[in-house]
């Protein structure tokens, strides 16, 4: 790809966009809705496209992709779509006629990762609002937005003009300055990646930014029976192992309220055997040699100080797939993700509370479970650390629509808004 | 410097093995590796509680080791929990902190003896730094990093202060002072060896050189050092200066201090180590480029969940074996990728902007964030 050919597809981009805007609005919104409905049967061609092109070039395994978009793409029905439109921007031809919405008249989207649930919406909601979107695909996920593309020109051949994938190394410079000449700028990536972004991008252009996020898990185990207490380490299992532990929903780590020294190793045994259950049935995917390495080094870091006395226990699966471990006090360490987890005691909230600062700047998720009648207050609290969304285990990795990534809303970051105030 | 501890036993294996790094055999003496590392590995797991425990963890104890191979490796990452030492608290001389800027807390090296350090340390720099030197020639050796004296719990500013000590000449000298890079002492001092037709040795962490060439092509200074200079760089960069592709960073310094490539080297080594490893550029300068070490110090690149060795070619785990660790742990397990390159190993950073798969950070980024 050459700089002057993404010019081309930026300028093809926003005359398309152009016509866009001059239709009904509803109508562009009818056919997203289809699309996402349609994404979300198994049987749809795209679907079962991505799902049998995705596992080689991700490395993800084929039964955590099945799985991860199954339970992704629940929630993301078409009525949502309309909904969070609604209450966001307001009803497309609705309102008393003074509030004025538009998106960009083109938006640039970087992408990164290979977590197809990300892609999906990013494409999705600058069309929403009338906006082109030129798509930079990532490194590791070609394929996703292109089929997006497809499915949305099979739908809507205007829609799927209005909407191209670019594909070329970021370290080309004069290419990313061309991308970067949209009028809006949706970028994902590490926070170093977004640094560089920011830097090349004029004060007064926007810019719509998520940087790298982590989650956690956090449990009080003190009321719940011992089933409740298999069951929610078989979802907190299920969080961790779909997309193999590499989004920012998926938790890194559990806190366990835990005042006799017993509860979170126990925990910990239970979150081992059903993360053994889960290498069965979702196997873990490729691992490159340098997260293996630092997994390997945790591990071993571990059984040192379980050596030299500390209260630390190490699960771990015959092949290094997945590991539990039991710490023995709250303190953060490191994470090297790929299924490795770590439990740790915590005496109460306010320790938590304490425990979980030092996240605070790159917390996403909690996934909360055994706060009975303190969940509200608990969730208040963690809210107050970053946490852009509380939910229970086994559901991190399927947030709704309407989740405020990055403590934002979806549409209103990629629109421009005006209202015409009453005369005084 | 210190007499080895008081255990008989420890004194025997010390002297045995300065025997060997004192010795002009440069051999790769198996059997002479095998029998002090079987002996090195029986003195530290009886002496080393937490290693003992640990090795017993793993099944492996002196009884029943079959090969040096299988003795078990310590993360570098327990020099920051642990006092990892065989050796009574009582004897310690010195110790040596890691930077602690990948993480949030450094490691500790405790010593009780720099004698092993100092006798592994200068054969080695000699063979692989200076190997066109007669033995007796000292040089102007200028070291981007502070002076012993100012970091003294620093390792790489003890091994520059014994190399300055031992292989400088009078013109040698530290330029890296308070935390700022001395350009001002550094370029008179280039600038007097190259009027003399004197070469230089240039020595530093390889952000402190980042550094060296951004305020070179600020200032638009070129130099052109003598023939015969040469430049080493150890480190890495993380949290210290921007990060730039070692090619791109030996190519910028060629051209602003005309040291050919081919006269640049880096040294792989680390605080929890007797022993260092050096591109095989200058030794063997007609070979490809490779690491290589002592006699004494083995690598060994391992798959990180089989603990076994890769093929040649292919990517692993490094782990280092030192018998110059004698007063702390002979096997070292690093958190560095590598892979096997004939007789040596070439070491692989991550590449710089390499895109992650996923949106997570890992958490030891986060707390690297922090200390930075």
């Amino acid at each position: 790809v050459k700089a002057a050919h993404i010019g081309e597809q930026l300028a093809a981009l926003r005359e398309a966009g152009a016509l866009l805007r001059e239709r009904p609005p509803e109508a562009t919104l009818i056919a997203l809705a289809d699309v996402l409905d349609s994404w979300r049967d198994p049987a749809s061609t795209w679907r079962r496209a991505l799902e049998a092109e995705l596992p080689s070039v991700s490395g993800f395994s084929p039964e955590v992709v099945r799985e991860g978009l199954r339970l992704g793409l629940e929630p993301w029905t078409g009525d949502a779509l309309r909904a969070l439109l609604a209450h966001e921007i307001g009803p497309p031809s609705g309102g008393d006629g003074r509030d004025f919405v538009s998106g960009f008249d083109s938006t640039a989207v970087v992408l990164a990762g290979a977590i197809p649930m990300t892609t999906l919406l990013a494409l999705i909601a600058p069309l929403a609002l009338g906006s082109p979107v030129l798509a930079k695909t990532a490194a590791h996920d070609p394929v996703t937005a292109r089929h997006i593309a497809r499915s949305l020109a099979e739908r809507d051949p205007l829609l799927g003009r209005c909407i191209a994938c670019v594909d070329f190394p970021s370290r080309e410079d004069d290419c990313v300055e061309a991308l970067l000449a949209a009028d809006c700028v949706v970028a994902f990536g590490s926070d170093e990646t977004i640094a560089s972004i920011r830097a090349r991008i004029a004060a007064n252009r926007r810019l719509v930014a998520y940087g790298h996020r982590l989650s956690v898990a956090v449990v009080d185990p003190t009321r719940l029976p011992e089933d409740a207490l298999r069951d929610a380490a078989a979802r907190l299992a299920l969080d961790i192992a779909l997309w193999d532990q590499l989004g920012c929903l998926s938790p890194v780590a559990a806190w366990v309220i835990d005042s006799d020294g017993r509860a979170a190793p126990r925990f910990s045994e239970q979150l081992a055997e059903a993360l053994a259950e889960l290498a069965v049935k979702l196997p873990r995917g490729r691992v490159d040699p340098a997260a293996g390495t630092l997994a390997s080094h945790e591990r071993a870091d571990a059984e040192m100080r379980a050596a030299a006395g500390a209260a630390v226990t190490i699960h771990t699966g015959s092949d290094g797939g997945w590991s539990v471990i039991s710490e023995s006090d709250a303190s953060v360490r490191p994470a090297p993700l790929h299924r490795f987890v770590r439990v740790h005691p915590v005496s109460d909230r306010a320790a938590l509370h304490g425990a979980l600062a030092p996240l605070s700047r790159h917390l996403a998720a909690v996934g909360l479970e055994g706060f009975g009648n303190a969940t509200r207050d608990a969730a208040r609290e963690l809210a107050g650390l970053g946490a852009s969304r509380i939910c229970g285990l086994g559901h991190m990795q399927s947030p709704p629509l309407s989740w405020r990534h990055d403590n934002r809303g979806v549409f209103p970051p990629l629109a421009r808004l005006a209202r015409l105030e009453d005369p005084r | 410097m210190s007499a080895p501890g008081p255990d008989p036993r420890r004194a025997e294996i010390d002297r045995r093995v300065l025997d060997w790094l004192r010795s002009a055999d440069y051999r790769q003496d198996d059997a002479r590796f095998e029998a002090l590392a079987r002996d090195l590995f029986a003195f530290q797991f009886e002496h080393c509680a937490a290693y003992g425990s640990f090795c017993e963890r793993r099944g492996v104890t002196p009884a029943t080791l079959r090969d040096w191979r299988e003795i078990p490796a310590v993360p570098t990452g327990a020099f920051k929990e642990l006092p990892l030492h065989s050796f009574p608290a009582e004897c310690e001389i010195k110790r040596f902190r890691t930077s602690g800027t990948s993480t949030a807390k450094p490691g500790t090296l405790h010593l009780d003896t720099l004698e092993l350090y100092e006798a592994s340390l200068l054969p080695t720099f000699r063979r692989h730094v200076l190997p066109d030197l007669t033995a007796d020639a000292r040089l102007a050796i200028r070291v981007l990093a502070p002076s012993p004296e100012e970091a003294p719990e620093s390792s790489l500013s003890h091994m520059f202060g014994v190399v300055v000590r031992e292989l400088g000449n009078e013109h040698s000298g530290f330029d890296v002072s308070k935390g700022e890079l001395r350009c001002d002492s550094l370029y008179a001092a280039l600038e007097g060896r190259a009027a003399a037709g004197e070469p230089v040795l240039l020595c530093g962490t390889a952000f402190a050189f980042v550094h060296l060439i951004d305020d070179l092509e600020r200032q638009r200074v070129r130099y052109r050092l003598p023939e015969g200079s040469r430049l080493m760089e150890c480190g890495g960069f993380k949290g210290r200066a921007r990060e730039i592709p070692r090619s791109e960073l030996y190519a910028r310094l060629e051209d602003g201090l005309g040291i050919p490539i081919e006269h640049m080297l880096n040294q792989y080594g680390m605080t929890e180590l007797g022993s260092q490893f050096y591109d095989s550029v200058l030794a063997q300068p007609t070979e490809l480029r490779r690491k290589l070490g002592p006699p004494w110090a083995r690598v060994a690149i391992v798959d990180p969940d089989r603990r076994t060795a890769v093929a040649s070619g292919d990517v692993g785990q490094i782990v280092v074996y030192d018998l110059a660790n004698t007063g702390s742990i002979f096997a070292i397990q690093t958190a560095d990728l590598g892979r096997p390159v004939g007789d040596g190993f070439e070491v692989l950073g991550r590449e710089p902007g390499a895109e992650a798969r996923g949106c997570s950070i890992a958490a030891d980024a986060m707390l690297g964030e922090r200390s930075s």
